[in-house]
């Protein structure tokens, strides 16, 4: 069906329009009276914007817990017991710490980790979530597909600086000498994370597909 | 595719979802969102309610302080931080803002006090060398109770000694300077340290030093009225009257200085804090003090003398029977008239006398001592001046009993003061008598006592070794051998005098022995002829073989000598001891013979032959001359039989022997002269 969308820019039959429902969990599509998927013993869920409740519920934890995330310190450095230096550092600090240093490639990997990619994720889900089941033209319907893949993969790697915070933790316990404990924020950000990944799950990319066209335009400048 | 697509339509319309979206209500899980907004808020809530309140302490030298790292410690531990620094208006001072903790916070009033903690070296030691590495830090200091909380502190420039709630008395110290005394210099109590100096100042008015002093509970209770304070700084070296002393104390007080306390009389009353003391100069002082101030009811005597005061000083000592029962105040010169109206100069010295040490009750007047002091007078107490110390170079006042003085009394109406009628002063020129004994030493005749006592020793050896000395025991023997037999005799002679009562008869005796002698001294006129002639027969003699002869007479001797050498030496207590029982059986018999009565008649009897025999002994010396003579005359005739022969020897030694045994009964004689008595009792 996509390729005749795709050779002919016509209507893209979508399986609500064939009366169709695909099962969210394995993929197979029943008819829209089915109750559960009899492959999967799923229950099937009709595309429904009212589900886009769970998902803003989940991106507003996460919003939450980012700021603490962001004002709290991210891990406490510990050197000599306390003597020659007790340091926190929150993630925007260790950043800029961290460029007053010279080393500018570590700080960017922090940057875009612990900043741009929860703040990317954040609006790309608040975006999604606002646009699904409006009008589109099939064009836009990928585009946001893609959005939402991007956001899909990204998720699971979000978690680096809880892993680094985790692994020095772990590591530097040189007990008089050096030690690193995390600190709040190392917390707030990894709830903040794992809400935002529900959030994204919560999403259901059928909506993408609701707002397509009933008929092909020619032109989907007017949209 | 024939069939025209049958036109797409949703099976449900769209707008139908938001409608069902607004009719099933909140779905549950907004719960979510919700608790990790009020978790959130409440995290922030805490965080915005602990990060306390915000003092500003102003310091002039803020050196060390780091805004977000230096800390706010109490009690060394860290209850907040140090936000931010900024100037005074005028740029003289900095005022720096700490966050302190909320729980801590409540305390921090007007009596706080802040001060900035480095490492210091002092001569109190090095402290806090931790704040190398960590960097300076704040510390504050406040009480636990709750008042009006204040906001802005001026800082201290160093660390409190005293921490306000340290319990103790402060008392304020007042000196003529401050010479050796530093800020935080110790408190001494008997070389304990209680307590320490703080805040060295110029008094406003007069020209002295203030300083506070702290002294610590519980020895602050040692601190009375009566207390006194001297100086311990550094080490002082004094020559007085007691002879030198060099006092040093520790090393911290040479290097910042101390001052020492001492409750030495009882009777003070508890000081209020911030009583003022004075600071003696040193311990010897305070103690004089202590005593000048010790009872108000001080006797004021005075004494006129003539002596010169050279070394009399104010100060000095007024000893009663080698006590000290006050000091001299005043010396001034005094000018009276004598009975003949001409003007007399002499010294008036005044002095201050305690009745409590006289012996008198604590709460004695003057006139009770005066009283006193009239009653001894008449008893023969006098002033006079007397030299103290060591070298003799300082003078007292000592009051003594003279007893034959003349009588005297208290002269009450002259002066201001009682004069003590006084005599003249014992004062013994140390120096000149001290020249005298060592010029004394300087003369004695060592080196010829050392010679003497050399030449002695080696006499004493050459003695020691010579074969006559070590013939000596067995002399001796024999000697004893017939002393023994001679008691014998004497205890049987005076077991017969017992017996017989024959005084008159001994009497007789010596008068028959008188008349011997009277013959003997007559008839030894004739002696040089006799010499003569035996000179003449000794010439015979000489022609004929005498040499064999005296060859005869010299085995003899050297038989007999080998007999004397023979006899141990050994034997000789054993024969002493026989000797003594004899001596020991004649006492016996002596006791046990007769009655007591008949011994007294006995020796009344001897005594008068003593007499006897003294009168006649009179004649012996003419005898002694007679035989002496008689003795040389025979010498020399041996002397002319040859000087080598060995009879000439024995015969020489035998008349030396002669002549010894004259001056021996020359002494007897003269012994019995002096005291017959001696001769009969052997006593």
């Amino acid at each position: 069906m996509s390729a005749r969308a795709g050779d002919h820019g016509g209507p893209i039959l979508t399986a609500h329009r064939a009366g169709l429902l695909g099962c969210h969990r394995c993929g197979r599509v029943w008819p829209a009276d089915q109750v559960d998927c009899r492959r999967c013993n799923a229950h099937l869920r009709p595309p429904d914007r009212h589900r886009l409740q769970v998902v803003w519920a989940w991106w507003l934890a996460g919003l939450i817990a980012y700021i603490p995330a962001n004002v709290f310190p991210m891990m406490s450095t510990q050197t000599f017991a306390g003597l020659a230096g007790n340091s926190e550092a929150t993630i925007l600090g260790g950043v800029v710490e961290l460029m007053h240093h010279g080393s500018y490639d570590i700080a960017l990997i922090v940057f875009v980790a612990s900043i741009i990619v929860p703040v990317g994720k954040f609006i790309a889900i608040a975006w999604l979530a606002i646009v699904a089941g409006r009008p589109a033209t099939s064009e836009q319907a990928h585009a946001r597909l893609k959005v939402y893949e991007v956001v899909e993969f990204i998720g699971r790697w979000s978690m680096i600086d809880v892993f680094v915070v985790a692994i020095l933790s772990a590591l530097v316990q040189l007990g008089f000498v050096a030690s690193i404990h995390p600190g709040p924020a190392a917390v707030s950000f990894a709830l903040s994370v794992a809400f935002t990944m529900l959030s994204a799950q919560s999403f259901d990319a059928r909506l993408i597909w609701r707002g397509l066209p009933l008929r092909s335009r020619r032109d989907s400048d007017d949209l | 595719m024939t069939d025209t697509p049958q036109p797409l339509k949703p099976a449900s319309p769209v707008r139908k979802t938001a409608a069902r979206a607004a009719q099933a209500g909140v779905n549950v899980i907004w719960i979510v969102p919700i608790i990790a907004l009020i978790v959130t808020l409440g995290i922030a809530w805490n965080a915005f309610r602990e990060r306390g309140t915000l003092i500003e302490v102003v310091f002039a030298d803020p050196t060390g302080i780091t805004p977000g790292d230096t800390a706010l410690r109490f009690r060394e531990i860290t209850v907040g931080g140090v936000e931010g620094v900024k100037f005074t208006e005028d740029l003289s001072q900095v005022v720096v803002s700490l966050r302190v903790d909320s729980d801590v916070a409540q305390y921090i009033d007007d009596d706080a006090a802040f001060w900035i903690v480095r490492p210091q070296v002092s001569a109190q030691g090095v402290t806090r060398l931790d704040t190398v590495l960590t960097g300076a830090f704040i510390e504050g200091y406040w009480d636990a109770e709750i008042s009006e909380p204040a906001s802005r502190f001026a800082g201290l420039e160093r660390p409190p000694l005293v921490r306000s709630d340290q319990p103790g008395t402060w008392v304020t110290l007042s000196m003529e300077t401050a010479e050796g005394l530093s800020e935080g210099a110790p408190v001494l109590f008997r070389g304990v340290e209680v307590g320490r100096l703080e805040n060295v100042r110029l008094s406003e008015g007069e020209d002295r030093v203030l300083a506070d002093a702290f002294v610590e509970a519980p020895h602050d209770a040692r601190l009375t009225t009566a207390s006194v304070f001297w100086d311990t700084s550094g080490f002082s070296l004094s020559l007085g009257a007691q002879g030198i002393a060099f006092n040093v104390n520790s090393l911290s007080s040479v290097l910042q200085g101390g001052v020492a306390f001492d409750t030495i009389v009882s009777g003070g009353s508890v000081i209020e804090p911030g009583h003022e003391f004075e600071v003696q100069v040193d311990e010897a002082a305070a103690r004089t003090t202590l005593f000048a101030t010790d009872d108000a009811n001080r006797l004021r005597v005075g004494m006129l003398i003539e002596d010169s005061l050279q070394g009399l000083t104010q100060g000095a000592d007024v000893q009663f029977q080698g006590l000290r029962v006050g000091q001299v105040t005043d010396l001034a010169v005094n000018l009276s008239e004598d009975a003949e109206g001409n003007p007399e100069v002499r010294q008036l010295v005044t002095m201050a006398i305690s009745p409590r040490r006289l012996g008198l009750d604590e709460d004695a007047t003057a006139d009770e001592a005066l009283a006193l002091l009239r009653e001894e007078v008449a008893q023969g107490l006098r002033a006079r001046v007397a030299s103290a110390g060591f070298l003799g170079t300082s003078l007292m006042v000592e009051l003594v009993d003279i007893p034959d003085a003349e009588p005297a009394t208290i002269d009450e109406e002259t002066g201001p003061n009682p004069l003590i009628p006084s005599v003249q002063g014992d004062l013994d020129d140390f120096t000149a008598s001290a020249q005298g004994l060592v010029e004394r030493i300087g003369n004695l005749p060592i080196e010829e006592v050392l010679n003497s006592a050399r030449d002695t020793l080696d006499s004493i050896t050459v003695l020691a070794t010579s074969q006559d000395t070590r013939a000596i025991p067995g002399a001796l023997r024999t000697a004893i051998d017939e002393g023994a037999a001679a008691l014998a005799n004497i205890s049987s002679i005076t077991t017969e005098l017992n017996q017989a009562n024959s005084g008159e008869t001994f009497a007789r005796l010596l008068d028959e022995a008188s008349e011997a002698f009277t013959a003997i001294s007559a008839a030894a006129v004739d002696v040089p002829e006799v010499i003569d002639q035996i000179d003449a027969a000794a010439a015979a003699v000489e022609e004929f073989g005498f040499a064999e002869i005296s060859l005869q007479a010299e085995g003899i001797l050297a038989d007999l000598r080998a007999m004397l050498g023979s006899e141990d030496a050994e034997q000789l207590p054993r024969n002493l001891s026989n000797t003594l029982e004899a001596a020991t059986g004649l006492l016996n018999d002596l006791r046990d013979g007769n009655a007591v009565g008949s011994l007294n008649e006995a020796l009344d009897s001897a005594s008068t032959a003593a007499d006897q025999i003294a009168q006649s002994v009179q004649q012996l010396p003419d005898l002694i001359r007679r035989l002496q003579a008689t003795a040389a005359g025979a010498e020399t005739l041996f002397a002319s039989y040859g000087t080598r022969s060995a009879f000439n020897n024995e015969l020489i030694g035998a008349l030396r022997e002669l002549r010894r045994a004259t001056e021996s009964i020359g002494s007897v004689a003269r012994l019995i002269e002096r005291n017959p008595r001696a001769f009969i009792l052997g006593r």
